[in-house]
């Protein structure tokens, strides 16, 4: 006859039989982490990373069941991240406009990834790109100052073309909330004198409004590269932009 | 109107008691406040990014909370047979759902409370200064929340708490879905195909109308006209849903 009670095995055992299946869930987590740790070490000795893929945002849309900003911003924290990263390690950015592209698909009113998103493709020398991410940006939010003034600080700052500037910051002036120094901009870029004063300016606000320490760790690099051109432009007795 | 709401306190205070209740908050408050965490890795749009994941972990855990707690609340009754034991008492069964619905309600309210609270705390930390449109955004979640609770009782009703469960997030992912119908109608050739598809989608919630996360993460205006129709729409769904749930439960054996 068998019993139904299991044969007493003793205090050792009693306390090996409690404490085997936690012992060894601890050591198959602990091979798994070391296997991970393994596959992560020899992924990033191998070739240069996978390029990104992007789905389409018409495909995507219905599996976000109305979550689109918080899938908006986790494309813009990986734009942050390809951005920075590629900045340090002083590599291109081939993929930085799609990544730009693809949040503000996602959310057309994300203020910053238009602002933010604009001045990394400006920093990538990616001009038109830029002028594209502004302009769609101004199309969907007209009522904010922001865009039309990062617009015309663009064609100011980096394509010298004063008359696009000066038509971008006009829009912008006519906004709520706009910066007190726009008007003094304006009324220089229409008398067609300080341009460098302007430029020194325009950084000098970022430097000292942005909220953001890389955007004014940025600004403050500019500050010193005018203030190098323009001491260099007075040793050789002549000033140009 | 007593019966109601005494019922209503009782289911209150069992969903208070379920251990799965506070886990779940817990969760919630957790994830809010890591997003905290999330935003030291962007530049820009920090605000939003808390707001943005606020919202979601408010509608994603109060949809956990309205499917495990209140499925539960009304399917225990049912398979214990204590709800003979209610009907025995002077109490309609339409005071009896309703109740069982205000409770589970009361019990969520708390908890988006909570939730609302912890994320608009963590939104003024990051901005600076309070952002009490969240506070709009929020109540509107719980008017979804409201809608889908109302669907969780019409399936504990007539039907299996698992099946209850998985009908419920059905529900969910269709209401967030139904506006594609109307997008799918514009293409239809035939006149018919689209009213029918028209039909449908009406008939159907259309839960995406709640969704204000967008407009308050990105500081654009809300809409009183749009806020108070909207209010209402979600009222009336939920009315509609009760009573119907009302209506088979009055038509069930419990013998």
């Amino acid at each position: 006859m068998t019993s139904a009670r299991r044969p007493s095995a003793g205090p050792a055992g009693e306390s090996w039989r409690r404490f085997a299946p936690a012992g060894a869930a601890a050591l198959a987590l602990a091979l798994a982490v070391l296997c991970g740790l393994r596959l992560d070490a020899a992924g990033r000795s191998g070739a240069a990373a996978a390029p990104i893929l992007f789905p389409r945002v018409a495909l995507l849309r219905p599996a976000l069941l109305g979550f689109e900003s918080l899938a908006a911003d986790y494309w813009w924290l990986r734009t942050v991240q390809y951005f920075g990263d590629r900045m340090e390690r002083e590599e291109r950015f081939p993929q930085l406009y799609q990544l730009v592209d693809m949040t503000v698909s996602l959310d057309p009113h994300f203020l910053d990834a238009y602002r933010y998103g604009g001045l990394f493709l400006v920093i990538a020398k990616q001009f038109p790109q830029a002028i594209q991410i502004y302009t769609r940006g101004i199309a969907r939010r007209p009522e904010d100052w922001q865009l039309p003034h990062d617009l015309g600080r663009l064609y100011f700052l980096e394509l010298q073309d004063s008359a696009q500037a000066l038509r971008w910051w006009t829009i912008a002036d006519r906004l709520p909330g706009r910066p007190h120094y726009l008007p003094r901009f304006i009324a220089r870029l229409t008398a067609e004198t300080g341009a460098l004063e302007t430029a020194l300016e325009l950084w000098h606000e970022m430097a000292e409004t942005s909220d953001n320490p890389w955007v004014r760790q940025n600004a403050r690099r500019e500050i010193a590269r005018i203030l190098d051109t323009l001491r260099r432009g007075a040793r050789g007795g002549g000033l140009r932009r | 109107m007593s019966g109601v709401w005494a019922i209503a306190l009782m289911a209150f205070t069992e969903a208070v008691r379920d251990r799965v209740l506070y886990s779940i908050l817990f969760f919630a408050l957790a994830m809010i406040g890591s997003s905290a965490v999330l935003t030291t890795l962007s530049v820009g749009g920090e605000g939003r990014i808390v707001k943005d994941l606020g919202l979601f972990c408010i509608t994603l855990f109060g949809l956990f909370i309205a499917v495990f707690v209140g499925i539960r609340l009304l399917s225990r009754e049912i398979e214990r047979r204590t709800i003979l034991l209610l009907l025995s008492r002077p109490v309609g069964r339409a005071a009896l759902l309703v109740g069982k619905f205000v409770g589970i309600l009361l019990t969520l309210t708390v908890n988006v409370a909570a939730m609302g609270l912890g994320l608009l705390c963590l939104a003024r930390i990051l901005e600076g200064a309070w952002a009490p449109r969240l506070l709009v955004a929020v109540g509107f979640s719980l008017l979804e929340l409201s809608v889908l609770t109302a669907f969780a009782i019409l399936f504990a009703v007539f039907s299996t708490p698992t099946l209850s469960a998985a009908f419920t997030v059905t529900i969910f992912v269709i209401g967030r879905l139904s506006r594609d119908l109307m997008a799918f109608a514009s293409q239809f050739d035939s006149r018919s195909l689209q009213a029918a598809a028209s039909a449908v989608y009406y008939l159907l919630p259309d839960l995406s109308r709640f969704t204000l996360g967008g407009l308050v993460a990105n500081d654009l205006p809300l809409s009183g006209s749009a806020l108070v129709l909207t209010a209402v729409y979600g009222t009336a769904y939920t009315a509609a849903v009760l009573l119907l749930a009302v209506a088979i439960f009055r038509q069930r054996d419990f013998q």
